[in-house]
């Protein structure tokens, strides 16, 4: 029984599938593309026929929405719940004036400051590059404006408002893909990679999934870095070392925190977790991003296992992380 | 002003308790009603809550494949964690990077 790989590109980043039985990649690969596909009608922000872009269009209407835009709603709000708000789906207009309008392949890496009614827009200095620099930023409103009724399946956003579902929406994405590979393989396990966010249903290959843990997805996995293998589960990286852009002569990147409506400047520049599912390893390091300092006490409380690298290179383990320097499997 | 005879003054204070009893009750069962409300749909907040919950995943035994029989469980934080801690590893045959993207 050999391993087979399938990968394209889908939803603005790279897909691979990974199955334990050959002969069953082929009906997995299918089931993926067609969540892939669904995921990108339901929550793309770049398609102007995505049900995300009418609903962040009809403010101060209760909107009827799918099950699965309503799942992946219901999914950001819980994630801004647990983790405080650091994690908050209502930064979509910041990020946006902020220069992530369109899928990153055709934004312009430099340009000048976004325009912005004064009466919306806040100016706040960024120290990057040594030197203080104004940078005009969208405030973020906050997940506890959005209203969602699960049972009808409608969405209410004030004025003002405009959800991304970027963060967990790829990691759902993951874990759903994942599940219905499995479905459609029938036997053996399925691994889903959505640019690094990792998914998993059914067997692991002996001794588990082989995870090479680095701050670009896009690193060959048969470069540098620690190995880890992952019986079960989900597996993601936050990173504030890729998607980067300028504005105004600042360096700016896509984990936005809702405290200052700007990217994050924090300690640590990449965070790996492995927890339950894809979303909940995603929430979490991406929460400990946007946390900063707080990050090493809050990811310790929450059990699970996490590398952190600071801005300097600097790595520390967290939880039940396995010991790089032991002997490996 | 005439001043009122005792039996008048009881019965004003007995009127003033059946108001002040029924402005209390009623102000009671419009918080409770409000709060049923808004516990169904507040800002923020859904009605679902199965994401949150711990779920159990199981495996079987071959010769290629990992053999466990393990329950995901969710932390006091509410993310749930991992059926088994992660081990080292070497890179080889079917090994995938996660990083940023």
């Amino acid at each position: 029984m050999a391993l087979a790989l399938k990968s394209w590109k889908a939803l603005g980043t790279s897909v691979l599938v990974l199955t334990t039985h050959d002969d069953r990649l082929e009906p997995a690969t299918t089931a993926v593309r067609q969540i892939l596909e669904d995921v990108d009608a339901a929550y793309s922000r770049f398609r102007e026929d995505s049900e995300l872009t009418h609903l962040n269009a009809s403010p101060g209407r209760a909107i009827h929405v799918s099950s699965l835009l309503a799942t992946a709603i219901d999914a950001a709000l819980r994630a801004a719940r647990i983790t405080d708000g650091a994690v908050d789906p209502t930064i979509g207009h910041a990020i946006r004036v902020a220069g992530y309008d369109d899928d990153f392949s055709r934004i312009a890496a430099g340009g000048p400051h976004p325009a912005l009614p004064r009466e919306r827009g806040r100016e706040i200095d960024s120290g990057e590059r040594g030197r203080q620099m104004k940078l005009r930023a969208w405030h973020v409103p906050g997940w506890q404006a959005i209203r969602l009724d699960r049972g009808s399946r409608t969405v209410w956003l004030p004025p003002g408002v405009e959800l991304d579902l970027g963060s967990t929406g790829k990691a759902l994405a993951a874990d759903l893909a994942a599940t219905a590979a499995m479905a459609a393989a029938g036997k053996g396990g399925v691994l889903v990679s959505l640019g690094g966010d990792i998914g998993t249903a059914g067997e692991s290959p002996s001794g588990g999934w082989r995870i090479l843990v680095a701050e670009d997805s896009r690193v060959k996995p048969s470069g540098d870095g620690d190995v880890i293998c992952v019986p079960a589960g989900g597996v993601a990286t936050s990173s504030t070392t890729v998607r980067r852009w300028s504005r105004g002569g600042v360096i700016l990147h896509h984990i936005i925190d809702p405290q200052t409506s700007l990217p994050t400047s924090g300690p640590f520049r990449t965070v790996t977790v492995v927890a339950g599912t894809c979303l909940d390893a995603n929430v979490a390091s991406t929460a400990a991003i946007v946390r900063g300092e707080a990050a090493i006490d809050w990811l310790t409380g929450c059990r699970l296992p996490a590398r952190l690298v600071e801005n300097d290179g600097t790595i520390h383990y967290i939880g039940p992380w396995p010991d790089p320097t032991s002997v490996a499997a | 002003m005439d001043s009122l005879t005792p039996t008048q003054r009881d019965r004003g204070l007995q009127r003033l308790r059946r108001l002040t009893f029924g402005a209390t009750a009623g102000g009671l069962i419009a918080v409770v009603g409000v709060g049923y409300a808004a516990a169904a749909s507040y800002a923020g907040k859904s009605s679902s809550t199965a994401t949150a919950q711990s779920t159990t995943t199981t495996t079987t035994t071959d010769t290629t494949t990992s053999s466990s029989s393990s329950s995901s469980t969710t932390s006091s934080s509410g993310l749930q964690s991992a059926p088994q801690a992660p081990t080292t590893g070497s890179s080889g045959s079917g090994t995938v990077t996660t990083g940023g993207s």
